[in-house]
């Protein structure tokens, strides 16, 4: 039989892995904000404590009760916008959601500040199974709440 | 058992090759897979015989009911009529004027919320249990923060069953009006003992509503026999298209009940001052209703009667017996409720892996289930879970096709742990 995954390669090794260990995971006792994304369909749940160090984020914990697909974006996500300024990261939310639901020839690249996404590719087979993008899309839900109560 | 002899037992019930070669859907390839289809408890599939008999109409037979005067229309209304007889006899209701078409189970229960309902004083009370479908629960609630009344919820047992003494509990004070209860759980699988509760109910004083959406589709169903006041199911679980429904009730509810919508159809005389309502069950049909989808459900009654139910129930008791077999055999999988008596629906989990990611891999490889809390989230809260998946069966489902699930599932295991 063939491999579970082939066609799909929606399971990427580095989802799985990070699902299973996240790396940021757990809560921030000096948090300067915090947001939550839940997705009542599934009963999926992420709270994500964001801290500050003058403009930019310094650390990101979340904790994440939900899919492979929801947790690895929450922990590939706090990754990926720690060290960023508030603007950088909401630009990064949009590319991030663009790439979810867009080919990836329409996803322009115009704002050269905009970190690239890197390892947040890894979701970009998720355009293929359109029900399950919100499971990806919920940390940066929890993400930008948390940002709308920073002031910078 | 065996897992070939569970299989065999399979084979012996029905000629489910023929049956299939009758659903064009199922020869479809998903991922390059062949379909595998478990998710007929959300919605079947359809046989040649329903979808030719609404190509028919749209093609050779049609025109608006109850109005026209000329031939085509007459003919029409008859086709339409004709499956009010039929539904009559599927439910072994005393009279066809106890049929109510409405657009699905969800929007039958809601006729009965809103105009039953409208009898209802302050003060009385309806009898829910933990384990409904959205739809029993949700029109309930709305009554009951519109007109006042008291909203109970029978517990269930840890098994997955109706726990029958807090039922008699909560009926004890004579308060309650009406008792409305699945009659197999979509989720648990659960068949509930109807004509206990029915006479439970009675007993009390209560009228008792069964939601049949689950249940009609694997057994004889004879509403005089379970005692029930209200029956209600849905067309396109029983092969049947979307967009209609049954309500039955008692013919003297019907009449003393006020009606759900308005407009054409439902009236005798209006008048902009007045007006009078049609008789039953024409009362609770306004507009025009789904004339083609329900000569498609007739015909999916004609085609599940002539395989039989007593074929059916054979044909997918043994299909759950070598589900449950091969299951139990997936290391990790739990299944969820071991209810006394059980239809063609297996909810489960396994160990960590996410339902989401369950039906998500499964569906790479050509099988469709259902995962998520399955409109039951007070369910899920009662089972202390968020979600399970779920694999449920149907007249055309092969032993083979649980196979590849539970073959599947052991490779998804290995790669998540
Ligand atoms: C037990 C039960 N009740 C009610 C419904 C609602 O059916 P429908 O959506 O067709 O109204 C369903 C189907 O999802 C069901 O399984």
């Amino acid at each position: 039989m063939n491999s579970l995954t082939d066609s799909g390669a929606l399971y990427d090794r580095l989802i799985v892995d990070r699902a299973r260990t996240p790396l940021h995971a757990g809560r921030l006792e000096q948090a300067d904000a915090q947001g939550e994304g839940k997705n009542p369909l599934c009963g999926d749940k992420t709270r994500v404590d964001v801290q500050m160090a003058d403009t930019h984020i310094s650390q990101i914990r979340h904790q994440t009760r939900g899919c492979a697909i929801c947790l690895a974006a929450a922990d590939l996500m706090a990754e990926r916008v720690t060290g960023l300024t508030v603007p950088q990261a909401q630009d990064l939310s949009r590319r991030f959601s663009a790439m979810l639901v867009n080919e990836p020839a329409s996803t322009p690249d115009t704002n050269t500040n905009t970190p690239a996404l890197g390892p947040l590719e890894a979701f970009a087979p998720l355009r293929a199974h359109r029900a399950r993008i919100r499971c990806a899309e919920l940390p940066w839900v929890a993400l930008k709440e948390a940002l709308s109560h920073v002031d910078v | 058992m065996s897992m070939a002899s569970t299989q065999d037992k399979v084979r012996q019930d029905l000629d489910v090759a023929a049956i299939r070669q009758q659903f064009p859907i199922l020869s479809q390839k998903v991922h390059d897979r062949p379909l595998v289809f478990l998710d007929s408890a959300a919605s079947a599939q359809k046989p040649e015989a329903v979808i030719e008999a609404m190509a028919h109409t749209m093609r050779c037979q049609y025109a608006n009911i109850h109005r026209g005067l000329y031939w085509m229309s007459e003919r029409t209304t008859e086709a339409y009529e004709a499956v009010r007889d039929q539904v009559a006899r599927f439910l072994n209701a005393h009279s066809r004027e106890e049929i109510v078409f409405t657009r699905n189970s969800t929007e039958a229960i809601n006729l009965v919320a809103h105009s039953f309902g409208a009898l209802l004083k302050p003060g009385q009370a309806v009898v829910i249990s933990e384990m409904e479908h959205h739809a029993n629960l949700i029109p309930w609630q709305m009554l009951r923060d519109r007109a006042g009344i008291e909203l109970r919820v029978a517990p269930i047992t840890d098994a997955g069953d109706i726990d029958l003494d807090a039922l008699q509990g909560l009926l004890a004070d004579g308060k309650v009006a009406l008792v409305a209860m699945t009659h197999m759980s979509n989720v648990l699988g659960t068949v509930t003992p109807a004509k206990t509760i029915a006479d439970m109910a009675h007993a009390a004083g209560a009228q008792v509503l069964f939601d049949g959406s689950q249940s009609v589709v694997h057994r004889k169903t004879d509403v005089q026999a379970l005692g029930a006041d209200f029956y209600t199911f849905t067309g396109h679980k029983l092969y049947g298209p979307t967009g209609i429904g049954v309500l039955w009730a008692r013919k003297e509810l019907l009449e003393a009940m006020p009606p759900f919508m308005g407009g054409g159809d439902m009236i005798s005389t209006v008048t902009f001052e007045k007006s009078t309502w049609a008789n039953v069950p024409h009362k609770f049909e306004a507009g025009t209703p789904a004339i083609i989808e329900t000569i498609g459900l007739g015909a999916a009654i004609s085609w599940v009667e002539a395989i039989g139910f007593e074929a059916i129930g054979a044909h997918e008791a043994a299909l759950t017996v070598h589900a449950l077999t091969r299951l139990a055999d997936v290391p990790g999988l739990k299944i969820v409720g071991q209810p006394k008596e059980r239809g063609g629906v297996i909810s489960f989990t396994m160990d960590d892996v996410h339902p989401h990611d369950i039906a998500t891999l499964l569906d790479r490889n050509g099988i469709a289930v259902r995962a998520g809390h399955h409109c039951a989230e007070p369910l899920m809260r009662r089972l202390g879970l968020t979600a399970t998946a779920r694999a449920s069966f149907g007249i055309y489902t092969l032993p083979e096709e649980i196979d590849t699930l539970a073959d599947t599932l052991v490779r998804i295991r290995n790669f998540f742990v």
